[in-house]
């Protein structure tokens, strides 16, 4: 149904995509998955030449989509798109957004037009707000609308650009419902997104795009379970750590605590460790930029959070390149269990918070490992 | 009594003797037929120059930007003169036309500017999903961009138009006898100026007014300006 041939896109003297080749066939769902800025998004757009790519081809039920001979209407009339901005017509109405390609493209009489939105939006049940306007639905609406208009004109291929990217957290799984419901209906799909889970779940066949192109593709256990080249295996990795660099002295702390409680709310940790976990990193963060760093050096502190599957306990990992020192080793503990060293009392809470702290300094790097 | 006579005396004066409401209402028809040629020849030349400031010659997106530049800062009285007593004045032309030219080129310069700020604030993703629907270039233009355009350039639009009528009060310095040379001229005859000056205004007034009321009248998708 798609192929594409050594597919290249520039952007002036950046090389966004190059010799990229896939075949996808008919009632297949595709995700594609990658680090941003690896070009999953131009190639969608290529693939309905909205991007002019430079060179290779693109082959859509054997139509070459850059042939000067080619209506690329109609071609484009067979492929729906759902973008991540929604991109409804704000001067129109749901009802008149979808039933405007379908009476002016397609040239359906009006009155079946209508009944065809009224039952697609029946559908994903908006059908109440058939006279609303787009600035009046809430964004997970908003994009059902959309997904409802793309399917209207009865494509054979969706693509779909990180429809859940721009959601609001509550109303993404709405949207993955409805795109849920499509895969079902045997629509041959292309989606780019970050929702892995609901990747691993729907996708037949998983794309990993990173340098330049497709780097590695698999069913979505190969990629996500087990996948076998250095990159994939670092983003996957990456998707069950938290990470974070601190580069000022002024760092955002406040989104950095709000990053770690959304990662910790991802594997339903219990609200003591994610506070303990903000705690000892705040402490830890705080000592290190005081006592490692001077005032006009340029701090660099990575700290990676990860979230054990088997022994269920939250491992903080901090390197940095300042001043090697161990504050772990110069606190005495008074009988009654209070710190003596009053300056260091931050430490002596993630002392207190931690289970097991573990400190080594190698190569110039310190490093510490807190188990809480 | 005695100052209601005199307003009587005044006002008959001013208005009915030697049939001055006449005179009066040919001004009017004047100032309407100037302010809407200039207009609609405006608006059309507008959109040219709209277009041209689009084009792919880099040629033709000088003159246009040229001609904004030029005529939106030149006084539209000057611009009269120059006309009148230079350019066209070998042609005899009628004094009436060449102030329709000298609207027409001044209002063109301001709507293509008010063109080209509507047209930009459209959002482009919404251009872009109309193509991937099927739609081509034109339609997508048709269908999306220009009402949303449309929407964004009334309430400006207006206010270029009720400009424009005031503006064409000027045209009196190359002979035409519009409403306010007309005015004038009674004020003048009859050496009581001031009702004859305070209709005047109030005639203004309400071609500003009704100039509203019609755009508020069509404006039945108010919703898009949102």
């Amino acid at each position: 149904m798609i192929k594409v041939r050594n597919l290249s896109k520039r952007f002036g003297d950046s090389e966004v995509l190059r010799d990229v080749n896939i075949d996808i066939n008919k009632g297949e769902c595709i995700a594609i998955i990658g680090p941003s800025g690896a070009g999953k998004s131009v190639f969608l757009y290529c693939l309905n030449a909205l991007q002019p790519h430079n060179g290779g081809n693109i082959l859509i039920n054997g139509t070459d989509i850059a042939d000067k001979k080619t209506d690329i209407n109609k071609v484009r009339e067979k492929m729906g798109m759902v973008y991540q901005n929604f991109n409804l017509f704000s001067h129109l109405n749901v009802l008149e957004n979808i039933i405007l390609a379908l009476v002016n493209v397609k040239k359906m009489p009006r009155a079946a037009a209508i009944e065809k939105a009224d039952k697609l939006l029946e559908m994903v049940s908006l059908i109440d707000k058939r006279e609303s306007y787009p600035d009046e639905l809430s964004g997970g609406q908003k994009q059902r609308i959309a997904i409802v208009r793309a399917i209207a004109m009865d494509p054979e291929i969706v693509l779909l650009d990180e429809p859940t990217s721009a959601l609001d957290p509550t109303m993404v799984g709405e949207v993955l419902a409805v795109i849920r419901d499509l895969a079902k209906q045997g629509f041959t799909m292309i989606i780019v997104t970050h929702e892995m889970n609901f990747a691993r779940e729907i996708a037949h066949r998983v794309l990993f795009m990173d340098e330049q192109g497709i780097y590695e593709s698999g069913t979505p256990d190969e990629i996500f379970a087990s996948p076998k080249k250095p990159r994939t295996i670092a983003f996957i990795k990456k998707l069950k750590t938290f990470n974070y660099n601190v580069k000022s002295f002024n760092f955002d702390l406040i989104a950095m605590c709000a990053r770690l409680e959304l990662f910790c709310d991802k594997y339903n940790i219990e609200r003591k460790t994610v506070n303990d976990t903000n705690l000892a990193l705040e402490e830890m963060i705080t000592y290190i930029l005081h006592h490692c760093y001077k005032r006009l050096q340029t701090p660099n502190i990575d700290i990676i959070v990860e979230y054990g599957d088997i022994d269920k306990k939250i491992a903080i990992e901090i390197v940095h390149n300042g001043k090697p020192v161990n504050p772990f080793e110069n606190i005495v503990f008074m009988a009654d269990g209070e710190g003596s060293d009053t300056e260091d009392l931050g430490i002596f809470m993630v002392k207190k918070v931690a289970s097991d702290i573990n400190y080594k300094n190698e190569d110039g790097l310190s490093k510490f490992r807190i188990k809480i | 009594m005695d100052i209601l006579n005199k307003i009587q005396g005044s006002l008959y004066a001013n208005l009915i003797a030697g049939k001055s409401y006449l005179l009066i209402l040919s001004g009017l028809k004047i100032t309407l037929l100037i302010t809407l040629a200039g207009l609609f020849l405006g608006t059309l030349l507008g959109a040219v120059f709209c277009a041209l400031s689009y084009s792919n010659s880099r040629i033709l997106r000088f003159v246009s930007k040229s001609y904004i530049v030029i005529v939106r800062g030149t006084p539209i009285l000057l611009l009269l003169m120059l006309l009148f007593y230079v350019v066209l004045a070998k042609t005899r032309m009628d004094a009436v036309y060449i102030a329709v030219i000298a609207f027409s080129m001044n209002s063109a310069a301001h709507i293509a500017e008010i063109m080209k700020a509507a047209l930009e604030a459209v959002d482009p993703g919404q251009i872009m999903a109309a193509r991937t629907l099927g739609f081509t270039r034109f339609g997508a233009f048709y269908h999306v961009t220009f009402p949303q355009a449309s929407g964004y350039a009334r309430p400006v639009y207006q206010n270029t138009v009720i400009n424009l009528i005031q503006w064409t009060s000027v045209v009196g310095y190359i002979t035409i006898a519009d409403l306010t040379r007309v005015i004038n001229a009674i004020g003048a005859r009859t050496a009581d100026p001031f009702f004859v000056i305070f209709i005047a205004i109030l005639i203004y007034l309400a071609l500003a007014y009704a100039t509203y009321l019609i755009f508020t009248l069509t404006d039945r998708k108010k919703r898009a300006l949102r």
